[in-house]
């Protein structure tokens, strides 16, 4: 009894050192060490609830929109016209309540379902047309960024109304609603992606499509929706940014893709060994905020922000090769778990198998 | 001063070579030599030693201790000269292109690469091994057999016979099928007359015994046994490997059910007009060379794959042509050849792999999957098909090639399969995960499962199954069970007349 209790208490201090591991959660020892020397070099600025808040709130919109990515790259699928959906979704919502002068309620659905329409499309393109997603959203982003032009004329669209304000800017608690938002898509995305069978079927598809359709996934449906998904989501993350700025701006979405990118890729390092998921790529978003914001704080040039994202994109997907190669090499090496020989179980006896997954 | 040229003299000699990582002792005090023109066989399971050895002739790892003796008695140096089991080459370019990577010999009159030169360099150096292909085609449309002999003839490029060369092969046969290997010993049984020495290292046991002039086993790191070939048959190398005899499946006696399977008239990419039956609780093998059908048969009926015309029936039920879902809600299961490209994600965990299969009836897209049930099931499996090392959270890839392949069939019995269709279900594994595989399909025949399985080895087929079906050509030419059902019969029988 007791040595079972040993064993088990041993198997978790085994779980824990792993989940403690630098190569496991390095964004939190880095985050860790950020936050000391930043401050160091800007102790009036950097360390006060101020600074919390501003980041909390400026990244909120980053972040569901990196969330969004995070659906399709699980699915094995790039999505580069992100950018270019989060600003269609901004300027659509703007055009119709101040242009159009539709009421909130119908702008908001007629957005999210543009939103769902255009991951549609993506999807429908890369299962029937058999085109890379890759290329595919490269080209849908073009077509994206010319139908933002022609809706707003590249002007800017104001007067958006109060209320409509109110859904990004309203505070609770000192924090405003879009925090609220983020974290309530990332913990939905969270569940759905990590906890269910669908989010299994995911995850099979981005590992091995041609398995996962032999194992009964119905591969190409996955791919529309996880599109379509993240097509809502991106539209979510424009309403957001239309809100905040009181203003539609046709320009604001393209500066969002790279950021996205660093975060799901940095955070797909995080947690779960190589594997794009949403609390890494929540807490990246946040890691990289915080850089950057200590980095202006202490006095960095302007130009700062565009450099640490794209240090951290390349960084981070180095890291995500190294963590898989890293897996290959210590499957060479004997000694090793993985090269133990095959050892024969006492009787194997399927009868007792069946049984046990009948009862299950 | 004359040189020694005898046949049989020693190229490489190993003496006490010993290597450990950590605590493992990965090889121990191991001591082998190969002749000129001599071929020698390694062999044992995955884990035995075999690929610490050629890392270490390799020069890949530093040995702990004892030597590799290249140099022979009159001065000469013996060149070591390695084939990967992944073969380095680049698949889009052709034979001829593959040959001269990385040989730059400059340019010629204005930068024109010697084009020509290079392809009747090629074309000799295939054809010094009595084999004949188009050079010019790339890589990756060669078969596998082909693309081994590619790699050979590149790695004795420039050997003139004169040099004394050792060709070390690791597990070069892993991923071919029959009618392949043989192909392949041909020309390593050339390359050896041509006065090489040639080190076979090989977890298949059945393939060294015809090729090989002396075997070599390993077990632990540890030299358990060197043997001529010709005093050793299939049954004593097994024990050598294994360390005790591997007991063999008991005569199963079935007592056939209902008809699970119909197939009526099928055509297919290969396949022409095949009709076969399957009952509840009987293990039919599928037999045939290459091309005959064998690979498309079980696809076909899963619905993996589209075929020409002809009906399907399980269960009583017509299924629609690709309709796999029908099938797998119907009770099929279907473990593909190629585990890597088709059988399982390498990138999820085992107990992932195992749940990857969503049934219908009990599993809904949008529920929760319950960790604490993934966990106790993945042990129950675990322990049922003795997958090792017990660590379900661990990713796939990380696990050896038999262990995956446990974990690929136990993800189908999961669903408790009424019909499941096997596909070279035991090739690259070792051979106890082969016994053990085999038991488990026949356990599952035992519960009134229809197991119908392919597989290029008549070896396995003579002793798992109860009847063997014999495809030629894509035609059902024969069928053999009780007495007439043997290796030697399904081998005669395969080949087209």
């Amino acid at each position: 009894m007791s040595t079972a209790a040993n064993e088990k208490g041993h198997a978790i201090r085994r779980r824990l050192a792993g989940a403690l591991a630098f190569r496991n959660i390095s964004a939190l020892y880095i985050l860790a060490a950020m936050v000391v020397l930043f401050s160091v070099t800007a102790p009036e600025t950097f360390p006060t609830i101020d600074t919390v808040r501003i980041i909390l709130n400026d990244q909120a919109i980053t972040a569901v929109l990196a969330v969004a990515l995070t659906v399709p790259l699980a699915a094995g699928l790039i999505d580069l016209s992100i950018g270019a959906q989060l600003g269609l979704g901004a300027i659509l919502v703007a055009w119709l309540l101040s242009v159009q002068g539709a009421g909130l309620g119908v702008s908001l659905v007629v957005t999210l379902a543009v939103g769902a329409g255009v991951g549609l499309l993506n999807g429908l393109l890369i299962t029937r047309a058999r085109i890379s997603s890759f290329i595919t959203t490269l080209g849908s982003s073009s077509i994206l960024l010319a139908g933002i032009s022609w809706i707003s004329k590249d002007a800017q669209i104001l007067d958006l109304g109060d209320g409509f304000q109110a859904i990004a800017n309203h505070q609770v608690f000192q924090i405003p609603l879009s925090v609220y938002f983020m974290v309530g898509i990332a913990v939905a995305v969270w569940y759905v992606i990590d906890r269910t069978h669908a989010g299994r079927a995911v995850y099979a598809t981005g590992g091995n499509p041609e398995a996962a359709r032999l194992a009964g996934v119905r591969t190409d449906r996955v791919v529309i929706l996880t599109l379509v998904c993240c097509g809502v989501l991106a539209a979510t993350a424009g309403i957001l940014l239309s809100s905040s700025l009181a203003t539609g701006d046709p320009t604001v979405g393209p500066g969002y893709l790279l950021p996205a990118f660093a975060a799901a890729f940095l955070g797909s390092t995080q947690f779960r060994n190589g594997r794009f998921n949403v609390l890494g790529t929540v807490v990246a978003v946040y890691v990289l905020a915080i850089g950057v914001k200590g980095l202006q704080l202490s006095g960095a040039p302007v130009w700062i922000p565009e450099l640490f994202n794209g240090v951290a994109l390349l960084v981070a997907v180095a890291a995500n090769r190294r963590q898989a190669s890293a897996r290959r090499v210590r499957k060479d090496k004997p000694g090793t778990p993985s090269e133990s020989t095959t050892s024969s179980p006492a009787k194997p006896s399927p009868t007792t198998a069946s049984r046990t997954t009948a009862s299950a | 001063m004359s040189r020694d040229r005898s046949p049989r003299r020693t190229l490489v000699r190993v003496r006490e070579l010993t290597k450990s990582f950590g605590p493992t002792t990965a090889l121990d005090h191991v001591s082998l030599t190969v002749g000129a023109g001599e071929v020698l066989a390694v062999v044992g399971h995955n884990g035995s030693g075999k690929s610490t050895l050629v890392k270490l002739l390799a020069g890949f790892h530093a040995p702990d201790g004892g030597v590799i003796e290249t140099r022979t008695r009159d001065g000469a140096t013996t060149d070591l000269r390695f084939i990967h089991q992944d073969l380095g080459l680049v698949g889009t370019l052709s034979t001829v292109e593959n040959l001269s990577l990385g040989t730059a010999r400059g340019l010629g009159v204005l930068g024109r690469l010697r084009g020509a030169d290079e392809r009747r360099e090629a074309d000799e150096l295939i054809r010094r091994f009595g084999v004949d292909f188009d050079v010019d085609r790339p890589v990756e449309e060669l078969s596998p057999a082909e693309r081994t002999i590619v790699a050979i003839a590149r790695a004795l490029k420039g050997w003139d016979e004169q040099q004394d060369v050792v060709v070390v092969l690791d597990e070069p046969t892993a991923s071919l099928h029959g009618a392949e290997v043989d192909r392949l010993m041909a020309v390593v049984r050339a390359v050896a007359e041509r006065g090489a020495g040639i080190l076979f290292i090989s977890h298949r046991l059945d393939e060294v015994l015809g090729m090989a002039d002396t075997v070599v086993a390993l077990r632990n790191g540890r030299v358990v046994g060197e043997v001529p070939c010709s005093d050793t048959d299939y049954a004593g190398l097994v024990e050598l490997v294994a360390g005790e005899a591997v007991e063999g499946l008991d005569r199963r006696a079935p007592v056939p059910g209902d008809v699970v399977l119909r197939v009526s008239d099928l055509e297919g990419d290969t396949i022409r007009n095949v009709s076969l039956e399957v009952r509840a609780g009987e293990i039919v093998g599928v037999a045939g060379i290459l091309g005959s059908g064998r690979d498309e048969l079980c696809a076909a009926i899963f619905g993996g794959r589209a075929y020409g015309r002809g009906s399907i029936e399980l269960a009583g039920r017509t299924l629609r042509p690709g309709d796999l879902r029908a099938a797998i809600r119907h009770g099929a299961a279907y473990v593909p050849g190629d585990r890597h490209k088709h059988g399982a994600v390498m990138s999820m965990t085992a107990s992932e792999n195992l749940a990857a299969v969503r049934i219908p009836r009990i599993e809904k897209p949008w529920a929760r999957v319950r960790s604490r049930d993934e966990d106790r099931e993945a042990r129950h499996w675990f322990t049922t098909c003795g997958v090792v090392p017990d660590r379900p959270r661990m990713e796939l890839s990380r696990f050896s090639g038999g262990n995956q392949q446990k974990v690929v069939i136990a993800k189908w019995l999961r669903t408790r399969p009424g019909l499941l269709l096997l596909e070279e279900p035991t090739q690259g594994v070792d051979i106890g995960a082969k016994s053990l595989i085999h038991r488990l399909v026949a356990g599952s025949a035992d519960e009134g499962t229809a197991v119908l399985v392919a597989s290029s080895e008549a070896k396995e087929l003579a002793e798992l199954c109860d009847r063997v079906l014999v495809l030629s050509e894509g035609e059902l030419v024969d069928e053999l069970a009780g007495t007439r059902l043997t290796e030697a019969a399904i081998l005669n029988a395969s080949v087209p007349s």
